[in-house]
């Protein structure tokens, strides 16, 4: 169990009822009984099995495919191709709420002609079983012609390469200036340059993509689906060519997100055959096809050239970053953007030149992953902030000391966050907690070493995507709850929260809500569980609606015991005078008087989070995002000098989390992450050899088993000064980002090389130190 | 894929052995590599043999000196017999480190000897032990030194009319180190890299038998017998070590794959092989 450190003795100590504690939360029950049914675990009856027959190139010509062999296998109903689909486009850009597309982002539904990656859909098979569809797929043969293709972002920038997207294959460019980076770097003292590298990640969810999809008395498209975002109804609707009103997503609780389920997955497919069969059509991915089947985290290339001054000044920084954008948009230009605002880190940098593109290539497609582009930037800022401190010959912790930005500070787009800055807390505290620099080296082949990083992570969408969010909330005539709107629960808590943040305000207990979600047609819309933005978003309209009502009531009740409604307090399960709790009704009967007094016991409301013009396009100065979250995570790691292997020894997460909700689920979040940041670091990477997946199966594709990880430790501070519901910021991606460096710097402190890409595979730490034998 | 094979759950021995005599089939133990060559439909067998109901060819014995474990004996019996300690730390050490739980309550000796694979961590233990398998068809028994069944890559002596039945050895002699390092690229189901096992027995300060079986470094597990030779009936300096761990790399010719280059488990299979050989001479004298 964690401990929450309180720090700050200006923040008044608040006691919640239901905030903040560690509350078995609304889904856990069914969950641990098995009785939660999945996306997977709906069934039609007279219902069809899908499959999709995809590319086995990276970069071809489709010259031929015939599917009539396939067709006439006994049990198969139909087969969509291209050729079915003439004009039809499917949007890769960010979907949602706003309406608002980039030009020349959208992808063909189904190869006409060109494939541009491997596992790049040709054709949609339905049949009676899934064997039949499998054998099916089989029979449908087609011809690639292979094409030359790119398979580097650095080659597909070079003239006269094979071009993927747009006249130049760069898809996106962003630059941040500040003061003068080149006169920073000229008075630089010392000028420390490096460039690091990171992976593809996979997401590597439990549940596989999957959904069910039929049309209903009304001729809605309903879909069934395990997704991060039920807005997609639109960009479904679209792609299907019918109205936006007759596309219905059912969401489930989802197997896991992370961002993999944040672009349109299986839904397409199923809309089309849905449509084209008049049946219910079910697809389930497998293993194999969830690997090809949806976009990676981008691979980063960040060159960072640091001036210092001789007392350990940061005076001009200037960042390179170069992201893989793989064959398809997606979400390339917002996830280098947030590689871009985050460059510097939680530092003050007055001379900043950040350089970031996005290039295209015949590599899977790249889109949003935990962190997105912020943590592939953390990952790089802080190693090569201990790489200053070593060449500095300064204390580490000193030496970021000096540089830490603080409350009220500008980061690199000239934006003060409104919250407070407590990175020197969290820093401090990781540092303590794992016992600081060690004193001994130990002989031997085995090594011991510590490290820590500090981040700066945004909750909340970019503010020039003009971000709402919708929740309703009611109160029963039996005095139990309800609250309604549309945010997935992807396995973090979501839902639950919206319920412990409702009964908070209403004064009754978790066990009197009941949360209704996830439905595009029945729920208020949401937006989308993404960018640490669900608590912040969606808490912050559950609770204002919940303070409506909860405002009609006490105003009531204050009728009923003579005294004024400011006096008046909602809480276990009573309402009551606050000086004079003798003078009180139970919350039921004070429902009931509302009821028949016709008092509205509802309220549904519209949150809008912060808005903001685009950053200035040559500068990118401007707001960038809502707020920020900051905070440290600490690591002891031993390497085995003769066969590089790596062991984490202990992991201290601290985090600034603004304000628990649920306590058992800010821990999670942080264990998951420590996790997912811990394969990051060590172990797990996509590997594309002429852009075909050569790590198709987890046999390959390696994350950190039980027996790999260490307990975490973890400290929450509590700044309760964050735009999200009772001051809380979020902790879904922050949670990620510090892992990975903290692991590279910890390693660099056992062998005394660094190893400059990721994962630190055990063969890339023999190489370093093999480099550096050959230097002496 | 479960239609598309005759599933045969014999209830005797000969009954099993009848029916790989006759057709052409695969003989499905735990089936944790099976099952999985079978989903791939890298293997599309017409007959599979269960070997489901053949109790008797599960569990661990021991007959005066010489311990023999049934071909169907799990992963997780292993780890469960209390003086596997003192039978073979090798095949513990191998044991503690194999997959993951589910794989080692089904998955087998026979099977991990089985599937001829060179990355099977049961196997450079067992040889380093000087294990020997029984191999029994419905004509006959023979015995087969572990250390002699592979030929090539996935390519074994075992006819396809014969079952692995049993695997066994004698208890270390007094004095004898064994042991056995994996080296993979996550501690928790992973795939080993490199795999060493050695065993040395000593008299006083010089060695009489020598063992070291090396996996994932050559088409098959192999030993590494230039390396034991130039142990054997020396007194082990640090010089004869460093020296035996060069030739067993040099007899090492492995390839290069997602997991690792060549040129890293040369480096690592001469580390190891230095480390273990070390750690045992230092138990020992
Ligand atoms: C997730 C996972 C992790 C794994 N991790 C490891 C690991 O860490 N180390 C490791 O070595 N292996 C590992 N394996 C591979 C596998 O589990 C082992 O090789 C296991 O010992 C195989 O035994 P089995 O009984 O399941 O074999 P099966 O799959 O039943 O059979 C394997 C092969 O041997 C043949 N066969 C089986 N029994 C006999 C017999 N008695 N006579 C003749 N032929 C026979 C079968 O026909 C088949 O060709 C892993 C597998 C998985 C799925």
């Amino acid at each position: 169990m964690s401990t929450i450190v309180n720090l700050d003795d200006s923040v008044p100590n608040v006691n919640y009822r239901q905030v903040g504690k560690p509350l078995p939360r609304t889904d856990a029950a069914g969950k641990v009984f098995g009785k939660t049914p999945y996306a997977g675990d709906y069934q039609m009856p007279g219902m069809l099995h899908m499959r999709v027959v995809r590319a086995d190139i990276a970069s071809a010509e489709l010259t031929h495919l015939d599917v009539e062999k396939a067709r006439a296998l006994a049990g198969v109903v139909e087969i969509i191709t291209a050729a079915d689909l003439p004009d039809r486009m499917a949007a890769t850009d960010i979907p949602g709420q706003t309406g608002q597309k980039r030009m020349d982002t959208d992808q063909q539904v189904l190869v006409r002609k060109r494939v541009k990656y491997f596992g790049e859909p040709i054709a949609l098979i339905a049949a009676e079983t899934p064997d039949i569809a499998n054998r099916a797929a089989e029979l449908v043969a087609f011809t690639l012609k292979p094409i030359p293709g790119v398979y580097d972002p650095i080659e597909a920038m070079k003239p006269g390469a094979p071009i993927v997207q747009g006249k130049d294959n760069v898809v996106a460019t962003h630059k941040i200036k500040k003061g003068d980076a080149a006169a920073g770097l000229a008075a630089a003292d010392i000028v420390i340059e490096n460039t690091y590298k990171t992976p593809f990640q996979e997401h590597a969810f439990l549940e596989p993509e999957v959904g069910l999809a039929w049309i209903d008395e009304n001729e809605v498209i309903n879909i069934r689906v395990c997704t991060q975002v039920i807005e997609h109804f639109r960009a479904i609707a679209d792609a299907v060519g019918v109205p936006h009103n007759k596309v219905r997503i059912r969401g489930a609780l989802v197997g896991g997100g992370f961002g993999g389920k944040e672009d349109v997955t299986v839904e397409i497919y199923l809309a089309l055959m849905a449509k084209r069969t008049l049946r219910p059509v079910r697809l389930e991915y497998t293993r194999e096809d969830s690997l090809v089947g949806h976009g990676k985290r981008h691979p980063f290339t960040l060159t960072y050239k640091t001036g210092l001054t001789k007392d350990g000044k940061i005076c001009g920084l200037d960042v390179q970053i170069i992201a893989d954008s793989g064959a398809y948009v997606f979400l390339s230009p917002y996830v280098l953007l947030y590689g871009a605002v985050n460059a510097p880190g939680p530092y003050k940098v007055e001379n900043l030149n950040v350089f970031a593109q996005a290039v295209a290539t015949n590599n899977m497609f790249t889109s949003a992953f935990r962190g997105f582009g912020g943590m592939q930037s953390c990952a790089a800022y802080e190693q090569q902030m201990d790489e200053c401190a070593k060449a500095l010959g300064m204390d580490r912790i000193e030496f970021r000391r000096l540089n830490y930005l603080n409350t009220g500070d500008e980061i690199s787009t000239g934006f003060v966050p409104p919250s407070a800055i407590w990175t020197e807390k969290c820093v401090d505290l990781a540092w303590k907690n794992l016992g600081g620099e060690l004193a001994l080296k130990k002989d031997g082949p085995i090594k011991i070493g510590r490290g820590v990083a500090a981040y700066q992570q945004s909750y909340g969408r970019l503010t020039f995507l003009h971000d709402t969010s919708e929740a309703w909330v009611g109160v029963e005539i039996d005095g139990t709850v309800i609250v309604r709107s549309g945010v997935t629960d992807i396995g973090a808590g979501q839902v639950s929260a919206l319920g412990q943040i409702a009964v908070e305000i209403l004064g009754v207990s978790l066990e009197d809500v009941i949360i209704y979600n996830s439905d595009s047609a029945v729920t208020p819309l949401a937006g989308t569980t993404t960018a640490t933005r669900a608590l912040y978003m969606t808490g912050n309209a559950t609770k204002m609606a919940a303070e409506a009502v909860r405002k009609r009531l006490v105003a009531r009740a204050a009728k009923s015991f003579g005294v004024e409604p400011d006096v008046v307090d909602l809480g276990g399960s009573r309402a009551f005078v606050i000086d004079n709790p003798e003078t009180s009704m139970e919350f039921i009967d004070l429902v009931k008087l509302c009821a028949s007094d016709g008092i509205h016991r509802s309220e549904l409301v519209n949150f809008k989070a912060p808005f903001s013009d685009y950053l200035d396009p040559e500068t990118g100065q401007g707001q960038a995002h809502p707020d920020y979250v900051y905070g440290a995570h600490a690591i002891e790691v031993s390497v085995d000098t003769d066969t590089g292997e790596v062991r984490v020894l202990r992991s201290v997460a601290v985090h600034d989390i603004g304000q628990c909700i649920n306590r058992a689920a800010v821990e999670g979040q942080i264990e998951g992450g420590t996790q997912n940041g811990q394969g990051f670091a060590l172990s797990e990477e996509m590997l594309y050899e002429e852009g075909k997946l050569v790590t198709p199966s987890f046999s390959e594709y390696l994350m950190p088993t039980s027996m790999d990880m260490p307990r975490v430790e973890i400290s929450l501070l509590e700044s309760r000064s964050g735009l999200g519901p009772f001051g809380a910021k979020g902790i879904g991606e922050p949670a990620i980002s510090p892992v990975a460096p903290a692991i590279a710097n910890a390693i660099a402190d056992a062998i005394g090389v660094r190893v400059f890409e990721m994962p630190i595979t055990p063969e890339r730490v023999v190489n370093a130190l093999k480099g550096a034998v050959g230097q002496m | 894929m479960y239609g598309e094979f005759k599933l045969e759950m014999p209830q005797q021995l000969d009954e099993a052995l009848a029916l790989i005599a006759e057709d052409p089939a695969e003989v499905l133990s735990g089936g944790t590599n099976l099952m999985i060559e079978l989903r791939a439909r890298k293997l599309r067998p017409e007959q599979v043999v269960s070997l489901d109901a053949l109790s008797e060819l599960r569990g661990i014995e021991v007959d005066g000196n010489r311990i023999t474990l049934g071909a169907r004996t799990t992963i997780s019996d292993i780890l469960r017999c209390d003086d596997m300690a003192e039978f073979g730390p090798s095949l513990l050490d191998a044991a503690n480190l194999f997959a993951g739980q589910m794989v080692r309550n089904m998955g087998t000796v026979g099977g991990n000897i089985a599937c001829s694979s060179p990355a099977a961590d049961l196997v450079p233990p067992l040889m380093s032990l000087d294990a020997e398998i029984t191999l029994v068809s419905s004509k006959g028994t023979r015995k087969v030194a572990l250390c002699d069944y592979y030929l090539s890559y996935k390519k074994d002596v075992r006819a396809p009319s014969e079952m692995i039945t049993s695997v066994s050895w004698k208890k270390l002699a007094k004095n004898s180190s064994n042991s056995f390092y994996k080296l993979a690229r996550r501690i928790g189901d992973a795939i080993t890299v490199t795999g060493v096992a050695v065993t040395l027995t000593m008299d006083g300060d010089r060695c009489t038998t020598a063992r070291i079986a090396l996996g994932a470094v050559a088409p098959t597990v192999f030993r590494a017998t230039n390396a034991e030779k130039i142990l054997e009936g020396q007194i082990l300096t640090d010089d004869l070590i460093t020296t035996a761990a060069q030739q067993a790399k040099a007899q090492s010719s492995p390839i290069s794959d997602v997991r690792a280059s060549a040129e890293y488990r040369l480096h690592t299979v001469g580390k190891l092989t230095h480390r273990l050989l070390t750690q045992a001479r230092d138990k020992l004298v």
